[in-house]
């Protein structure tokens, strides 16, 4: 999609190279997922389970096409960073608050590249001991996996670009487009309107 | 979280100890260099051409090479993956090129490091 359609984000527009996928073409997608899910989980009232940050937007516009009662819960997690290191393993900085033993739980991420967070948490919330426990994933960008996971619902294959939006980000902006784009180079070593937030 | 090895390893990269401190961190269980495969040998039987992949993460039952090599001087290690694939089918390997090495220290906040991968005019361009 040419960039010309996004005069209305500003200076956004100038960070993205190309469209890789559209509003539509996401909600679209996010709405044959909710049906999937509905038809997959009727009787069972699943138990939601996403990790902030990136998750936010997705798991808004699942849960509002998903037709039967069902319940919600974040998760957040330290990232390996130069300073996490030092503590030495993933730290969990929010837990669910619904118990979630017994329950069938449906993990929702926005995307999976590595896999090595997800299959952290996988093994933790088996440990649990959910009744069942399956992945629902919006972007899957498989050429950067390490951990294979396997996934039950799966939106979108992604190439191994940078991209961001739809709650991707890069230094924590550009995740409220409602698109996927490319980001430029040069956005990325240097973003013009990050001083903007400071 | 090394596996039966009797010390700590000494890594030939600091790319492989960054890896290795990533694994760590997810909790995910490795061995450094744990085996070597025998690729080619001479009329006598004499091992001409072997490969050792970097790690083998046991849970996931994968060997992971990582490529810290400049494109053009990869050759031999492209040709030591082919021979993996023909010769060892069932064995389970992921390269990791240079890119999604630096991706990867790029995604975990490594920017320095990342930079240090960086380097070729090949790999300059994109993020």
């Amino acid at each position: 999609m040419k960039i010309d359609s996004l005069t209305g984000y500003g200076d956004f527009a100038r960070d993205i190279q190309e469209i890789i996928i559209s509003e539509d073409q996401i909600q679209m997608r996010v709405q044959e997922l909710g049906a999937q899910i509905s038809n997959d989980y009727r009787g069972k009232c699943p138990v939601l389970v996403g990790v902030l940050k990136g998750v936010l937007f997705y798991m808004a516009d699942l849960l509002r096409v998903i037709t039967i009662p069902s319940e919600v819960d974040f998760l957040a997690v330290s990232s390996y960073s130069s300073e996490a290191r030092t503590q030495g393993v993933v730290r969990l900085v929010k837990d669910l608050e619904i118990p979630i033993n017994h329950r069938h739980v449906l993990f929702v991420e926005d995307v999976i590249d590595t896999g090595l967070t997800l299959n952290y948490l996988l093994r933790s919330l088996r440990e649990r001991e959910p009744e069942s426990l399956e992945v629902c994933v919006l972007f899957n960008k498989p050429g950067r996996r390490i951990i294979d996971i396997p996934l039950k619902y799966k939106g979108f294959d992604l190439p191994d670009r940078f991209v961001v939006g739809y709650g991707l980000d890069h230094q924590e902006r550009y995740r409220n487009l409602p698109f996927i784009g490319l980001l430029k180079a040069e956005a990325f070593q240097n973003p013009h309107h990050l001083r903007e937030c400071e | 979280m090394s596996l039966k090895q009797p010390q700590a390893p000494s890594f030939v990269h600091p790319a492989e100890e960054m890896f290795a401190r990533v694994m760590d961190y997810y909790g995910v269980r490795w061995i450094y260099e744990p085996r070597t495969f025998d690729l080619e040998w001479d009329a006598n039987g004499k091992v001409t051409l072997a490969f050792t992949p970097d790690f083998y993460l046991s849970d996931q039952d994968l060997y992971v090479e990582l490529t810290t090599l400049r494109p053009q001087l990869s050759t031999k290690k492209n040709k030591k993956m082919r021979l993996m694939a023909e010769l060892y089918p069932d064995i389970n390997i992921k390269l990791m090129k240079r890119r999604e090495m630096r991706d990867l220290m790029v995604k975990y906040g490594l920017y320095d490091q990342a930079e240090h991968i960086q380097g070729t005019q090949a790999q300059k361009k994109a993020p």
